[in-house]
């Protein structure tokens, strides 16, 4: 099968007052539809760095980025705008909602940046994810009135409403207990049975352990690579970890 | 110690910063720098004291007679002057155009008439010879002159033996027996100073002048109880010689003004205070935005603010914290303000100076003082006040909690943002409207400087002057004098027309076969007397004749109409030998139409058109008034025309009084254009800074607030908004505040240009309305649009990731 996206020698350095800091350091690697990634490693190894790349968040300061067959530096602005809309669910490590929406709102928003749909039709999509997630009743709330966990649930809703291929979590269960961290595994696990590729951050060996695939970075590099064998895959990965 | 760490602290904020910090400034120095020298130049002009020793204690005389501003009269000085108990000094003087001749050339000076003690009231002596004493005003004293240094140097080249001389003042050999001291104008522009002789004091009171009050209290008297005293001194000798001499009744008041306040008839306060207001609108309006720019930006760090307080911080010393990035700006941009306005005061000095030979009022010496440095203190705390402690105060004492609860700005941000949008509106509609009504200012004031008058005043000059009525007191003396006066002018072989010419009027007209019920119903026709042919004005015969010797009184009396009245009222037919009664004096004078003259603005017609008014002369013969314009009309290129008219006048008689200078007939025309010019110019630059002012402001706010929401953009952009989106976003919001702005700015011009219209008839064409408003709306928009394009641009560039870090 064929990799859905694919780093070659991909770095970022981050220049701020004379100070070059090497968030991702030649890194390649291949992930392939369907696949179902952890990524773990300690505080400021790059993790939040490689996923806002995978995420058309940022770009690499060198290398190339290859998604879906597409070199991504050959995409205008607005073509990557429109593949974030429509391919990619986001969640942030600090959730990032708009204040001045309501959980509804925030949740209908990557909808409505896609054309040709509905009012109807994008606030019932909303409001089903939120059952989902079980923040129905609180739709009308705005941010600002939810415990940390609740907007972590609001953003993972967000992340899924339109149904991407790929979603991209940054600590998704990080501020839950572990009923809702479980509720939200189960939302991912249920998604990758229905063929959606995710790639997860987490700091939680037993959340890693449920993943098809683990890696690992370790200062701006890929430092390990691992299949989870006993996770049924919907892809057989072919692995090229470059060498730390 | 703390302080100088929240100083270092705010000072490293503002070099951060450099474009809003230069921006801050700008809005800062403008609004400053306006109103702060609005209040110096009034100061100086109203309410400084006198820049003579003991300048703050002279006061000028005002009596207002049933309301209306005048003066003292002679025979009332008279009978008071040595028993008003309040004053330590009281005196009079006249002022006067005085023709001093040397050799054959003759200029004219401003001068004053004054009596022994006016020179000490000054307290100032002259630097050769003395002053005028009580000896000199003594009838049949010999004539005496002080002139000042400017005379002297410019006449006699600074003449070390100038007290031997004699000079001829008004055509009379003067001796000169004293120089005034450099700059000394006392009591405002006067550069020769005669004695005001006794007589004119000893006049009946029929005859009795209106003369110049001045006064200084005794110690310990306040104004309030002088003014009383006076007041019911002057009324009880008024009130004696009603009967008397069938003087017009009245009620009397006095009122001891500065000089420079009686200067301006005792208008200067409102002038004041209109002025003051105006331009303290200006000052609050770049506080508003100052104030506003800066809690935009202690919003951006409330967080930062909140962990302070959680850390135990207390509330004085975050209101510090927050204050000193306003106080330092504010104080920077008062002080750059004193410099600005010095500079300007200073150029006001030479632009007066160049402009008014004379040098004006003495008191006119612009540039920086102690009272507006002063000012500039005050200025500069009120704006701390309103542009930084309030949004400091505000700042620290948000809710902590809801703050930091969440990664969001929270309520407090929302209502900050509400605030920006309407004070954007509202400067919007502030800055319209300023626009609007500034490009009707403009049309008016260049229709008026390009007015087509409807007359011909090339080589035309005026002399204006009264008929000494106690020597000529039956009109057909009056009239023969003036006879005699135009019969010498038309000797001088360079003169080719005269004419004598007076505006008596708006005056009351009955059309002979029509029924007036009311008073309301006659009509309303500027009417003038005329004696001479009006050609030499340019004002030119159309059908019948001039007025001629036969139409003097006794014989019928006769009218000459201008064209656009004779179409009104006769269309179609010819109005010459038709009859209508107009009202002069309070009596119906039945007067016969003998010509037709072209048409000429009038003081009807200012707003309109030259033929929308009516303009009827009658015969100077028949209707006389002892106050006359005498125009006469020279050959190109006569040397010193004014020497025509002074020579007729010393022929004739001595004693006519000029009220002003002998000049040619358009300079009083172009000194009102020129002034015209220079008002609007004024009120244009002003108008302009305030809208640069406003203009600034707006594209703050709007960048602010597009700069606040650089993180939401990220977030928008993280799931999938276009570039295009997000603009839109920003233009639409944008948008509503100028659509709402523009229409209440649009709603309000249309109901001022709608009474306008109607009040001018017409002036101007009504689709000069609707490009004014088409120009304005379009300029606005463009400009409001790019306040949100250019930052919104720079948000949306910034990749997604950095824009979400942004707090
Ligand atoms: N915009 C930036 N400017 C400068 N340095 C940055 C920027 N973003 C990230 N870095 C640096 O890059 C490195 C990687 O940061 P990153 O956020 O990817 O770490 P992380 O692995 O997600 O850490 P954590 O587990 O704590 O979230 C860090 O050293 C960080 O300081
Ligand atoms: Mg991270």
């Amino acid at each position: 099968m064929k990799a859905l996206l694919k780093l070659n020698d991909v770095s970022k350095t981050f220049l701020t007052e004379d100070i070059e800091t090497k968030a991702i350091n030649d890194i390649s690697l291949e992930i392939n539809k369907g696949e179902y990634v952890a990524l773990s490693g300690q505080s400021g190894c790059g993790k939040s760095t490689l996923l806002s790349l995978l995420g058309l968040l940022d770009s690499p300061t060198a290398g190339q980025y290859w998604l879906a067959d597409n070199d991504i530096s050959s995409l205008s602005r607005n073509q990557r705008a429109e593949i974030r809309s429509k391919e990619i669910g986001f969640v942030f490590q600090s959730f990032n909602l708009i204040s001045d929406l309501t959980v509804l709102e925030n949740v209908m928003l990557p909808l409505t940046y896609q054309s040709g749909l509905s009012k109807a039709v994008i606030e019932n999509r909303a409001k089903v994810v939120l059952e989902k997630v079980e923040m129905g009743h609180r739709k009308n709330h705005f941010p600002s009135q939810l415990s940390g966990g609740q907007q972590q649930r609001v953003a993972v809703a967000r992340a899924l409403v339109n149904e991407p291929k790929i979603i991209l979590a940054d600590e998704p269960t990080g501020n839950l207990d572990s009923k809702n961290a479980e509720s939200v595994l189960q939302l991912f696990e249920q998604l990758h049975r229905e063929g959606a590729t995710i790639c997860m951050v987490t700091h939680d060996p037993a959340s890693a352990k449920r993943a098809s695939r683990c890696l690992e970075m370790f200062d701006g590099r890929l430092i390990k690579d691992s299949i989870n064998s006993t996770i049924k895959n919907n892809a057989v990965s072919t692995l090229e970890v470059a060498a730390g | 110690m703390s302080i100088w760490l929240d100083i270092k602290y705010a000072l490293r904020l503002l070099f951060n910063a450099p474009k809003f910090t230069a921006m801050t400034l700008g809005v800062l120095i403008g609004g400053l720098s306006i109103s702060l020298f609005t209040f110096s130049f009034l100061y100086t002009s109203i309410y400084k004291p006198l820049p003579i020793p003991e300048g703050e204690t002279a006061k000028a005389l005002a009596v207002f007679e049933d309301g209306k501003y005048r003066y003292i009269r002679s025979f009332e000085y008279q009978a008071i002057k040595d028993n008003v108990a309040s004053f330590a000094e009281f005196g009079v003087y006249d002022t006067g155009d005085m023709r001093i001749n040397i050799k054959e050339s003759g200029k004219s000076y401003y001068g004053s008439y004054v009596r022994a003690g006016f020179f000490e009231f000054s307290r100032i002596k002259p630097i050769l010879g003395r002053t005028i004493s009580e000896n000199d005003t003594l009838v049949g004293a010999p004539a005496v002159a002080v002139i000042s240094y400017e005379v002297w140097q410019s006449e006699y080249q600074g003449n070390e033996n100038i007290l031997t001389r004699s000079i001829k003042v008004d055509g009379i050999n003067t001796d000169i027996i004293g120089v005034m001291p450099k700059d000394y104008r006392f009591p405002n522009m006067s550069k020769v100073w005669l004695p005001l002789l006794n007589s004119v004091l000893l006049e009946s009171p029929q005859h009795s002048e209106y003369l110049y009050g001045y006064a200084r209290l005794k110690a310990g008297v306040n104004i309030k109880d002088a003014e009383q005293e006076l007041t019911q001194k002057i009324n009880q000798i008024y009130q004696r010689n009603v009967k008397l001499f069938d003087l017009p009744k009245v009620e009397k008041h006095v009122k001891l003004l500065t000089f420079q306040m009686a200067q301006t008839g005792n208008d200067g306060a409102v002038a004041f205070a209109g002025l003051m207001t105006i331009s303290f609108l200006i000052l609050l309006l770049a506080c508003i935005n100052v104030g506003n720019l800066l809690l935009a930006r202690s919003i951006e760090r409330q967080k930062e603010t909140a962990i302070r307080a959680a850390l135990g911080a207390k509330t004085a010393r975050l209101v510090s914290q927050l204050l000193w990035e306003g106080v330092i700006i504010a104080s920077v941009g008062g002080l750059l303000s004193v410099l600005l306005v010095g500079a300007a005061l200073d150029y006001t000095e030479v632009a007066i100076h160049s402009w008014l030979p004379g040098g004006g009022s003495f008191w006119w010496h612009y540039g920086m003082d102690g009272a507006t440095l002063l000012m500039a203190v005050v200025f500069t705390l009120i704006t701390i006040l309103l542009s930084a402690f309030f949004p400091a105060w505000r700042s620290a004492h948000q809710d902590i909690n809801s703050t930091l609860r969440d990664g969001t700005r929270g309520a407090q941000s929302k209502k900050a943002g509400r605030v920006s949008r309407i004070l954007v509106t509202t400067q919007v509609f502030l800055v319209a409207l300023l626009m609007l009504i500034g490009s009707i200012t403009a049309f008016i004031s260049h229709k008026f400087i390009n007015l087509e008058m409807g007359d011909d005043y090339s080589n035309v000059m005026t002399a204006r002057f009264s008929v000494p009525e106690k020597k000529y007191p039956e009109p057909q003396q009056q009239i023969a004098l003036m006879q005699s006066l135009i019969a010498k002018l038309e000797q001088h072989p360079n003169l080719v027309g005269v004419i004598n010419h007076n505006w008596i009027g708006a005056s009351k007209v009955m059309l002979e076969g029509h029924e007036y019920l009311s008073e309301e119903d006659k009509l309303l026709i500027d009417v003038a007397s005329l004696i001479g042919d009006s050609a030499t004005v340019g004002v030119n015969l159309v059908a019948g004749r001039q007025f001629t010797h036969l139409d003097k009184s006794g014989n019928r009396k006769t009218a000459i109409i201008s064209q656009s009245m004779a179409k009104r009222y006769w269309p179609g037919e010819s109005p010459l030998e038709k009859s209508f009664t107009v009202n002069i004096n309070d009596i119906d004078e039945r007067v016969f139409i003998v010509g037709v003259v072209t048409n000429r603005m009038n003081a009807s017609a200012m707003f309109g058109s030259r033929d929308s008014a009516d303009e009827i002369y009658l015969s100077g013969l028949q209707f006389f008034d002892p106050y006359q314009i005498l125009l006469y009309k020279t050959l190109p290129n006569t040397q010193q025309p004014e020497e025509i008219f002074y020579q007729a006048m010393f022929a004739i008689d001595r004693s006519i009084e000029l009220t002003y200078s002998v000049q040619g007939a358009s300079e009083n025309r172009n000194k009102m254009r020129e002034s015209m010019g220079l008002m609007s110019e004024i009120t244009f630059g002003t108008g302009f800074f305030s809208l640069l002012l406003a203009m600034v402001g707006i594209y703050g706010l709007t960048a602010n607030s597009v700069a606040q929401r650089t993180h939401e953009v990220g977030i928008r952009r993280a799931v999938g908004a276009s570039d295009r989106d997000i603009l839109r976003m920003f233009l639409k919001q944008g948008g509503k505040q100028l659509i709402i702005g523009l229409s209440l700015a649009l709603l309000i011009f249309a109901l001022i240009s709608f009474g306008f219209h109607k009040f001018t008839e017409g002036i101007f064409p009504v689709y000069i309305y609707f490009s004014q408003a088409l120009t304005v709306v379009f300029g606005l928009t463009v400009v409001v649009m790019l306040a949100i394009y250019l930052p919104s641009k720079k948000a949306v560039i910034m990749e997604p990731s950095m824009a979400l870090r942004y707090e």
